[in-house]
């Protein structure tokens, strides 16, 4: 039923939602959000005669207001995206429309909301509630709103959330004209599904997490549509075209934090059924902080991570280190390098960012991706052997410009 | 022969008598600290909104302001929630803390963007806390059973009779290596502290200002400043409101309390 309420709800109706909401807790109303305009500029010409600049704006207000206790309170945050090149990155997306109701231990959230699972840097294997939104960074953090009913409980053993997904999430894929694609473009538009219930099937997954002083521990499944689908290549039609396929799997996840002295020691492993073979796979690395190094007021951190999984035949180790200036811009610099010990196959990357007076920021990113000496089929991307292997040519630089309202 | 035996009790007497004062001394430094924190405690749980103001060298200010919960542990170190108002590009973002007595405190960040806690490795206390020239360990709960005392002088202090304490932390991950601090005879408030970095020297001075008890029992500052010697640079972090037994429970103070606080 709520599913189906969910799906029916048009803006015009989530604007009178949040007025007759907005009525009844006679609060005061919080608009915040952000304006951003993003620059790609990649280095060299693409396979498939894309342009080499693209640009895109990103709009995403957010409306907020709580009751007079404090008990329960009311997001709404939608975000819209228009791409100068690639159609397959334009977005209206429903990131946040919740209520959520605070008891004494219960904390009960309707609603589309995010939820983020995990504690390593370079790889989220953990984390699974919410669908990706893989056009929009390359680092894989910025995700789709995702309807659920979540039940959060406080107990003295840790807390634990139950999770209700209603329905699910296609992943985004860059389009034709689009840069970072795969060789054959991915047909976002005809998916297939395990379940006959399609991408309206509801979900399960369950999470407990507990610390201990220096230990943090967390336990969770998730049983549903899975959020990274298979493909499968239709060469047949006059465009070869990939078709996502997103099969029904079980996925139980074990996460894990222990600080040693100033030292984090990280730990993400899942194993999951339902796509092929059983398959496991974990990430887990270090973390390190210098604080005041020089004799300054900079702070370097260290992180190292290794990566494992079955689906893949070799294992890929992170480095990533950053500078923090600890000044009144937040000025900081990331750099990271990803490469795989057998291929040589290489990901470098450099972020800084900063703000610029109390209302925008300014980040700078640079990515160089190299093959490796790793000759294998340039088409063959599901088997996951060689992920950089068609992003040779894709070395990109990126400025983006946040305004926040 | 005998000469020598008499300076060996001399030594010895004064070698005995000196411990005794210095441990006296210690004991003094203790108490009057001790007094300090009962005449801050029994708050129970207080909400405030708080204005930091960093100023640099030059004079240019810039201000943050910030929400602040607290609640009292009995028999541990309190429970505290930061969640940062402004500037916008940082809303949202929190800060969880549960300080100890003796163990390291532990903390979590919240990251709205990613939505995000991410738990803080409390070694690293010593760095700025957000640009400002407080440091993540002036701003935590300063426990009696963190630091070594010793009574130094009494001295004049802002035309009020102090006394002069010199106190150790004992933590090896502290930033400082002792801390001189100024408590006033009549009420036993800290007014001044003066900080000392890992190489001694003379790094950041702290200043107490606008003292009022609330509800008869406990005292709180309205107005800390801190500057830094080094670079110039100051912070003012002024509190504008708050409100004390509202009646916060652990519950206030969960990571589930960290994601919903805007």
């Amino acid at each position: 039923m709520l599913q189906y309420l969910i799906q029916r709800i048009t803006k015009i109706q989530v604007i009178l939602f949040c007025l007759l909401f907005n009525y009844f807790l006679k609060a005061e109303v919080d608009y915040l959000g952000d304006f951003s305009f993003e620059g790609r500029y990649f280095l060299e010409d693409g396979f498939f005669f894309q342009e080499n600049f693209h640009s895109s704006f990103t709009f995403s207000p957010e409306i907020y207001f709580e009751s007079e206790d404090s008990k329960q309170s009311f997001t709404f945050k939608p975000k819209l995206r228009n791409d100068s090149q690639d159609e397959e990155r334009d977005l209206i997306d429903i990131q946040e429309l919740h209520w959520v109701l605070t008891g004494n231990a219960v904390e009960t959230r309707i609603g589309i909301r995010k939820e983020f699972w995990g504690v390593t840097e370079t790889f989220h294997r953990v984390d699974i509630i919410n669908q990706t939104d893989s056009v929009e960074s390359f680092d894989g953090e910025d995700k789709l709103g995702q309807p659920m009913i979540n039940i959060s409980i406080e107990t003295p053993s840790g807390s634990i959330d139950f999770f209700a997904l209603l329905g699910s999430r296609e992943r985004t894929f860059a389009g034709r004209f689009g840069r970072l694609r795969t060789p054959i473009v991915v047909d976002t538009d005809h998916p297939i599904y395990e379940s006959g219930a399609e991408n309206k099937r509801m979900d399960f997954a369950i999470r407990w997490v507990k610390f201990f002083d220096n230990l943090e521990i967390g336990l969770s499944h998730f049983s549903g549509t899975t959020r990274e689908p298979e493909f499968i290549e239709d060469l047949s039609a006059l465009t070869p075209r990939l078709i996502p396929k997103y099969n029904i799997i079980d996925q139980t996840g074990l996460e894990a934090l222990y600080i040693l002295g100033g030292l984090a020691i990280k730990l993400e492993a899942i194993t999951r059924s339902g796509q092929k073979d059983r398959f496991s796979a974990i990430t887990s690395g270090f973390e390190y902080t210098q604080i005041g190094i020089f004799e300054s007021r900079l702070d370097l951190g260290w992180i190292i991570e290794f990566n494992h999984d079955d689906r893949v035949e070799n294992s890929s180790t992170a480095l990533g280190t950053r500078l923090t200036f600890n000044n009144m811009a937040d000025t900081q610099i990331l750099a990271g390098i990803l490469w795989n010990d057998n291929t040589n196959e290489k990901s470098t990357f450099l972020e800084a960012s900063g703000r610029i007076g109390d209302c925008c920021k300014l980040s700078l990113e640079g990515i160089v991706f190299s093959k490796g000496n790793k000759k294998s089929n340039i088409l063959d991307i599901q088997k996951y052997k060689s992920p950089f292997e068609y992003l040779e040519n894709e070395d990109f630089v990126r400025l983006e410009f946040i305004y926040y309202l | 022969m005998f000469n020598l035996l008499k300076r060996f009790f001399l030594f010895i007497l004064i070698l005995t008598f000196n411990s005794f004062l210095v441990g006296d001394q210690n004991n003094r430094g203790l108490e009057i600290l001790k007094k300090t924190d009962e005449n801050m405690s029994g708050y129970g749980d207080s909400q405030s909104r708080l204005v930091m103001q960093l100023i640099n060298a030059k004079g240019e200010v810039t201000e943050r302001s910030m929400r602040s919960r607290l609640l009292e542990v009995e028999d541990d170190g309190d429970k505290s929630l930061f969640v940062f108002e402004s500037p916008r590009a940082i809303k949202g973002t929190a800060l969880l803390s549960y300080a100890h007595k003796v163990e390291p405190d532990d903390q979590w960040l919240y990251i709205p963007a990613i939505k995000r806690v991410k738990r803080i490795i409390s070694k690293n206390k010593s760095g700025p806390f957000l640009g400002s020239e407080f440091s993540v360990e002036d701003l935590s709960f300063q426990e009696i059973e963190k630091f070594s005392y010793k009574y130094l002088r009494d001295e004049q202090y802002n035309n009020q009779n102090c006394f002069v304490i010199e106190r150790t932390p004992l933590d090896p991950y502290s930033g400082y290596t002792k801390q001189l601090v100024w408590v006033d005879k009549s009420n036993y408030l800290i007014q001044k502290i003066e900080l000392f970095d890992r190489k001694a020297f003379h790094l950041k001075s702290q200043f107490f200002r606008g003292y009022k008890i609330y509800l008869n029992s406990f005292w709180r500052p309205g107005e800390i400043e801190m500057i830094n010697h080094q670079n110039g640079k100051s912070t003012i972090l002024r509190i504008e409101e708050q409100s004390f037994q509202n009646g916060l429970t652990d519950n206030d103070f969960t990571q589930n309390s960290l994601k919903r606080s805007k």
